[in-house]
């Protein structure tokens, strides 16, 4: 109903615009006079009415009355006449010229209905010249209420269009709608009535185009006692392709300006100066969005007035279009509007665009590359719209984003197939801004569902039934640009179409082991299926073997059984709740044995490598088994694994979790125990006992193991040296004044001239919103800035001044922290990495995780499940939440005693009941065995 | 009798998964048509027992659920999950467009209870679900009968399941034995069958049912080879072996223990009609508590039924005047049916001998009186079936009550349950002091449930008077809440450590769990009620038992 007040708001509004402009002119044939309009409504009543019989008994209802041509006839034939309209200034102008009657009723109208006209009251409803201009939603809806209104056996008399179906805007309220005859007929056969006439209707003027298919009915119609279809099977009945958003070839804008010119015209030529001006300054408030070239037509209205002594506002004649390039922006402006003042600020084109001549037309050069076909560019554009639709990927596509514009010849073509909705995305701005200077294209812009011009843009219109096709001649321009276009559209769609479920496997123990619920919780964040596997409690299993074994290569080989045999877990857990994609966190068990058993299942199997590459050198052995590695390190890392087997390598650098490092408030008490002016938290390696030996004088504490007990770490290290919880950092974080984090080294002392990887810590301590000095790393720059959202150091003597400064100075140090803290969470939270990481796995392993998808039993469920919305609103839940697609994955939240049940959750309990009897039965009889 | 919806015409009757309920029900089944020719009886069934029903007199119409089906959708899981739930639909609106008016559901199972939830039906006697999804038992006959198979409660009932199944109708009048139709095309079946046999012997035709629902329920193969060698010396008894296919693993062995031409395995090769065809041919049948022992009296054939292990001949004994039944006299019996035995000694209680003794004296006609020394009482009690004077069905001891520990038990519970739920005259028992009547009857911890009763009514109208005056403060509402709760579970407690009050205690926790409504004057007012009914019932027991 909404958007059927829309259209009403809409109706509403331009015929009380028009009425108050001329309402003779835009309201009847006749608009010399109000005699000739009478005369005119006359005839027209005559026509519409013709062998209506005792009349004086009867009730007529005209639907769109206007100012009352037809009602002051009716008035006279029949005993009660509702005259009813959507435009309150027809009828107040219908009350003026008609004057107090009793026998007549003037009613405004929403526009789409016939409220408050009660059912079967009415015995004759007619329409001439009025619902011939509305939407068909609205047409379809007064049908309907036609039949409500009307008396059983009751008459409408509709004046119509049938022919050729017109494909006008659905906002259009002054084009005719032109509907094909057995549409016609068939919907007003739905729509409750049987068809009595359907004669051409003939005027002294020409109403029926042949030329165009068009033609003028009135069609006459008797109540039925049929029930009358839904409101939208009906408009799809009369119109099945629907109404179109927008229209170039029949915008309402352009017959408004057109149409309101003309009678200018005319006036100017019969000398009505006045009202000729007034005409042409009506045309010209509505020639902001019209694309036709009127030019010559105003010229004309203008030396006309001029000539019999009127002035006309030359700025508004003026600005009225008159180019291709004019033509195009104004559709452009109408519909990419930000395009639209690039294009018209764009400066001179480059010299390397060109355009070359052909027997087809021009054709687009940039930098010696054809952007079209070189020599035949309409043939070319075919050629290649032939081939895209014999591609299976476009066969269940209804969106095509094009990649490179050129000249446009082959969007026009596809968007001529109709199959398609079609976006473009033309990273050179200066190619585009030739184009619109040469062809005009506004059908082509008016019909594009987004147009991306510029590399720095994104486009946001991707659904899981888009597909790309990027033109080969624009590949060799921009390849990078292209590659990520590319990345990010499967990647952005892939997150749209595709929920697979997720396995994210954790460490027995270490620094990474917290990253699991991090991950998880990343996950949750947009939507996704995960599902942990958390190794934890095997960590006892592992160190055992210390206690049981001596020998330290025993103990490693009996480690190396163990972690074999949690392989085996984790495979036997997969098997029994299958994923699509296992992400496996470093040093996760996943033996080669069991992820190539996975893969050749088809899971796709991914590694997070958050260590230093040239440390911890297991990925070298491991690397092979996996599709894809993601590091904290760029360069020759990527090169190293890529070289080592795994299927693609890419950078992605750790992150923090919003819900665990966050600012926390603290307690006296707790500022107590974990405050400090200066604070280290982290394990005593090398490095780092060399820098914090030499910083004896500050106020600084140190957290975390592995610290030597001599001096002066006895005094500096806190609470024995043991291992914190993430929690537990975090409180240290919140009440140290000044953090330190400096990234580990087993080999350099201080601060590594070559350290690359930013650590977790660094953004943990700023999504804590916590200041921190950070040791210089080549990678840090791209991450955080430094200097303004925490502040590096290059050596201990460095960072000792800077201790010393920023302890003097809390101010700056808040700004700091908070400005760290804000890009952390704009940019660095596990939620945007794993998206990330899903996106560059999505752009390479759609089509075969979107297979498993379609085959996998969640889909039919989810889509069977419709047949009852909480059904299937339980299923979506328990498949976002990673269940198997079982029944107690379906009842695990229904609970007796928690408030009343559906009937939905009824039913569903007594699927889990009956199931639950069944088997105790069956357990009976077997365990009776047993007795 | 005492009846809540005595005018029903459109009757559904919830009678799922087993052939010897559905049997159990066919005596209220006739009394409702006994009592209102025009009501229309239309019971649902699980689809294998579907056949059986339309032997059974007096139903008009039979709504099939296949369970099994539904059960292997949900195993395909995913689309079968709904696939089932469709299933569901279609069966619930199914129901829905009888447009019962009454509804008995004698299953406590949950999944009846929703089915029924979701049908909707107002009125209904036994188990339904509320709207939270909590089992109700609606009458106070359907909680009876909860109470009396509470397994710790299930010695001190003499009420057959028969009629307190009717009563939870409230079906007054009815047939005093179970129905079944046998058609014509099952009589000529087992004609045939039995001329395949080609019995040398003359004597009576005996059917054995050899098998048993559960393995500790089942006389062991041995013993049932020495019935039929002295059946075959002392009557020269034609034996048919029946059963199921299923069961044919323990018949073969009985068949070859027997090595006879006499003896004939009908087992597997019968319908359950057929069954119930040959059961008529026959003269007697020698059973455990099972289905085809209910058809036999169904078909209007005595029997001699052994209850062992957790089967229970005063709970689910052959309803209809003059069958033998054996109940062991053994301290774990009747046992818990959901437990294993490694024991069996049960068994042993029962000799061959007694059996084919039996057997041969009720194929010459009804036993009211056994040959001295014929069963001892301390391993066996004989009963007849019989039925008292308000037509409810009871077992006499032929032989001896003397090692019956809860003989005066069942007798005092039997008339306060008729006094108290069906409101019949059961006559005065012997005058005692009132004030000193509870105390003095013998039953440990009654004084207790009395007295715990009455301060729970006190409680009651204190909490009653809390609830009227809005000045009161929520705490004193809450604090009077927790002396009531205390003291119900103190009723409790009492009935579990004094196990003869297991039924009346139980009996009042069930009414308690079903209390109904919002309103917090009505429910307090239904629970004093409720202490009411314990005081009074267990005056009553005292009453009856000294």
């Amino acid at each position: 109903m909404n958007d059927l007040e829309k259209l009403a708001r809409l109706m509403k509004s331009d015929w009380d615009r028009r009425v108050r402009h001329d309402y003779r002119f835009w309201m009847s044939d006749g608009h010399k006079s109000d005699d000739e309009m009478w005369q005119a409504g006359e005839r027209d009543f005559n026509i519409i009415s013709k062998s209506i019989s005792d009349t004086a008994s009867k009730t007529l209802l005209e639907i769109g009355c206007g100012v009352g041509r037809l009602l002051r006839p009716a008035l006279r034939a029949f005993a009660h006449v509702v005259g009813f309209d959507v435009s309150q200034a027809a009828l107040d102008k219908a009350r003026e010229l008609l004057g107090p009657n009793p026998k007549l009723t003037l009613q405004l109208g929403n526009g789409f209905d016939l409220q408050p006209i009660p059912a079967a009251s009415v015995d004759v409803v007619v329409s001439f010249a009025a619902m011939t201009v509305m939407p068909t939603d609205v047409i379809a809806s007064y049908l309907l209420e036609i039949h409500r209104v009307l008396k059983p056996d009751g008459v409408a008399r509709l004046q119509l269009y049938y022919g050729s179906e017109y494909r006008v805007c659905r906002e259009d309220t002054l084009h005719v709608r032109c509907y094909a005859e057995n549409n016609l007929r068939s919907a007003l056969q739905a729509a409750g009535f049987d068809v009595q006439s359907f004669s051409d209707l003939e005027l002294p003027f020409q109403v029926s185009f042949d030329e165009i298919g068009i033609r003028a009915a009135v069609i006459s119609v008797r109540k039925s006692q049929r029930a009358p279809v839904a409101l939208g099977e009906l408009s799809h009945i009369l119109l099945p392709g629907g109404e179109v958003e927008v229209s170039i070839e029949h915008s309402p804008q352009d017959l408004e300006h057109w149409t309101a010119l003309n009678y200018a015209r005319q006036l100017a030529e019969q000398g009505q100066v006045t009202k000729a001006k007034e005409t042409l300054e009506y045309a010209l408030r509505h020639s902001q969005n019209t694309t036709i070239d009127t030019r010559d037509l105003l010229n004309r209205i203008v030396s006309e007035i001029e000539g019999r002594g009127g002035t006309v506002p030359k700025a508004e004649v003026a600005s009225t279009p008159g180019s291709v390039f004019e033509y195009n922006l104004a559709v452009l402006e109408r519909r990419f509007p930000d395009l639209a003042k690039r294009m018209r600020a764009f400066s001179s084109p480059q010299r390397s665009v060109e355009i070359r001549s052909t027997t087809e037309g021009g054709s687009i050069w940039y930098q010696g590359q054809c952007l079209d076909h070189p020599t035949k560019p309409l043939s070319g554009a075919e050629a290649w719209v032939k081939r895209e639709e014999s591609e299976k990927r476009t066969k269940d596509c209804s969106h095509i984003v094009v990649g490179g514009f050129g000249l446009g010849y082959h969007v026009e073509k596809l968007l001529a197939r109709g199959e398609w909705q079609v976006s473009v995305i033309e990273p050179l701005e200066e190619v585009f801004w030739v184009a619109i200077q040469q062809r005009d294209l506004r059908s082509c812009l008016g019909s594009l569902r987004a147009l991306v011009v510029g590399e720095q843009s994104e486009i946001d219109c991707l659904d899981e039934r888009t597909e790309l096709s990027i033109r080969p001649q624009h590949q060799p321009l921009n390849p990078e640009f292209w590659t990520g276009i590319r990345a990010n559209f499967y990647g952005t769609r892939g997150l749209l179409a595709l929920s697979p479920k997720i396995g994210v496997l954790g460490p027995i123990q270490g620094g990474t082991l917290p990253m699991l619920s991090y991950c998880m919780r990343g996950l949750y964040a947009f939507n996704q299926r995960p599902r942990d596997l958390d190794m934890s409690g095997f960590a006892s299993g592992y160190h055992l073997a210390e206690k049981f074994v001596n020998g330290k290569i025993h103990q490693q080989a009996l480690q190396g059984t163990y972690i074999e045999m949690m392989s085996q877990f984790v495979l036997q857990s997969l098997l029994e709740k299958p994923v699509d994609i296992l992400i496996c966190m470093a040093q996760a068990p996943a033996s080669g044995r069991i992820l190539t058993e996975l893969r050749n299942r088809g899971v796709i199997t991914v590694l997070w490598f958050v260590e230093d590459y040239t440390r911890f050198t297991y990925w070298k052995d491991i690397a092979q088994y996996y599709d894809f590695v993601f590091t904290i390190q760029k360069g020759e890392c990527i090169e190293a694994i890529r070289g080592a087997g795994a299927g693609e390598v890419h950078y992605l650098p750790t992150a923090f979790d919003p819900f665990v490092h966050r600012p926390l408030v603290l307690s006296e008490e707790e500022k107590k125990t974990w405050g400090s002016p200066v604070s280290f938290v982290g394990a005593g390696y090398h490095n780092r006992q060399q820098v914090f030996a030499s910083m004896a004088e500050f106020p600084l504490k140190l957290w975390g193991t592995e610290w030597p007990a001599c001096r002066p770490f006895d005094r500096l290290v806190q609470d024995n040296g043991r291992r914190l919880t993430p929690e537990e950092y975090v409180k240290i974080f919140s009440a140290t004044d000044v953090n330190i984090n400096l990234h580990s080294s087993t080999e350099r002392d201080g601060v590594d001239p070559f350290g690359d990887f930013v650590n977790p810590r660094t953004f943990e301590l700023a999504g804590c919103g916590a200041f921190q000095l950070v040791d210089q790393r080549s990678l840090l720059g791209e991450v955080f800035e430094d200097g303004k959202e925490l502040i590096s150091f290059a050596n201990p003597n460095d960072l000792r001044d800077k201790v010393r400064y920023y302890m003097q100075h809390p101010e700056e140090r808040a700004q700091i922290a908070a400005a760290g803290r804000e890009r952390a969470m704009r940019e660095h939270t596990y939620a945007m990495r794993l998206k990330r990481m899903l996106s560059i796995i999505y752009s390479s392993r759609f089509e075969g995780l979107k297979r498993r998808q379609d085959a996998s039993p969640w889909t039919r469920m989810l889509e069977r499940s419709k047949i009852d919305s909480e059904l299937h609103q339980r299923c979506e839940i328990a498949f976002r939440r990673g269940e198997e697609p079982i029944l107690d994955g379906l009842v695990s939240d229904i609970v007796a005693g928690k408030g009343r049940l559906s009937e939905t959750e009824q039913k569903l309990l007594f699927l889990f009941h009956i199931r639950k009897q069944i088997i105790r039965m069956k357990a009976e009889e077997t365990g009776q065995k047993a007795g | 009798m005492k009846r809540r919806y005595p005018d029903k015409s459109n009757v559904l009757l919830v009678n799922i998964t087993r052939l010897g309920d559905m049997l159990q029900a066919t005596p209220t089944i006739a009394g409702m048509k006994q009592e209102n020719p025009n009501c229309k009886i239309t019971v649902v069934v699980e689809k294998q027992f579907e056949d059986v029903c339309y032997h059974i007199p007096n139903i008009d119409e039979v709504r099939a659920v296949d369970l099994g089906m539904t059960v292997r959708s949900l195993s395909r899981e995913a689309d079968g999950i709904v696939d089932a739930f469709e299933y569901v639909t279609e069966v619930v609106d199914d129901l829905r467009a009888q447009n019962f008016d009454y509804c008995l559901n004698m299953s406590s199972s949950a999944y009846t209870a929703l089915l029924l939830k979701l049908v909707g039906i107002k009125r209904n006697g036994g188990w339904t679900s509320d709207e939270e999804g909590y089992r109700v038992i609606e009458s106070d006959w359907a909680r009876l009968f909860a109470s009396s198979v509470f397994h710790q409660n299930r010695q001190f009932n003499s009420l057959n399941l028969v009629d307190v199944f009717r009563c939870s109708a409230d079906v007054d009048q009815h047939p005093q034995r179970l129905l079944m139709k046998v058609s014509p095309e099952s009589e000529a079946y087992c004609d045939d069958l039995l001329r395949e046999a080609a019995f040398t012997a003359k004597g009576p035709l005996i059917a054995i049912q050899a098998g048993a629902s559960q393995e500790k329920r089942q006389w062991a193969p041995e013993h049932f080879i020495r019935l039929i060698k002295v059946l075959e010396t002392k009557l020269d008894a034609r034996i048919v072996l029946v059963g199921s296919k299923k069961e044919l693993k323990i018949i073969d062995p009985i068949k070859a223990g027997a090595n006879s031409p006499n003896v004939f395995v009908a087992a597997g090769r019968t319908s359950i009609p057929q069954l119930a065809a040959l059961l008529k041919k026959c003269e007697l049948l020698v059973t455990g508590d099972t289905g085809p022992m209910h058809m036999s009296v169904a078909v209007g054939r005595p029997v001699v039924a052994m209850f062992l292990a957790s089967a229970y001949g005063f709970e689910t004994g052959p309803y209809s005047e003059g069958n033998l039944v054996l109940q062991p006299v053994i301290g774990c019996g009747p046992c818990n049916p959901n437990k294993p035995c490694a024991g069996l000694e049960c068994h042993d209680t029962i000799s061959p001998e007694l059996v084919a003794e039996l057997v041969a004296l009720r194929v010459r006609g009804d036993v009211k009186k056994l040959p001295d020394g014929l069963a001892d009482p301390k391993q066996v009690i004989v009963y007849r079936s019989f039925f008292d004077r308000h037509g409810f069905c009871d077992l006499e001891a032929l032989n001896s009550t003397q090692y019956d520990t809860w003989y005066r038990y069942r007798q005092a519970y039997r008339k306060v349950w008729l006094e108290d739920l069906a409101g019949f005259d059961c006559g005065s028992p012997a005058p005692k002091n009132s004030k000193l009547s509870v105390l003095d009857s013998g039953i440990e911890g009654i004084g207790s449930v009395v007295e715990l009763a009455q301060q729970g009514t006190e409680l009651i109208q204190e909490l009653m008077r809390c609830i009227s005056d809005v000045r009161v403060p929520a705490q004193k509402l809450g604090a009077v809440n927790a002396q009531i709760v205390e003291v119900d579970r103190r009723i409790e407690q009492v009935g579990f450590h004094h196990p003869p009050l297991g039924p009346v205690t139980r009996l009042f926790c069930f009414a308690k769990e079903n209390l109904s409504g919002t309103d917090a004057l009505s429910l307090a007012s239904q629970m004093k009620t409720n202490y009411d009914d314990l005081a009074r019932r267990c005056q009553k027991l005292s009453a009856w038992y000294s």
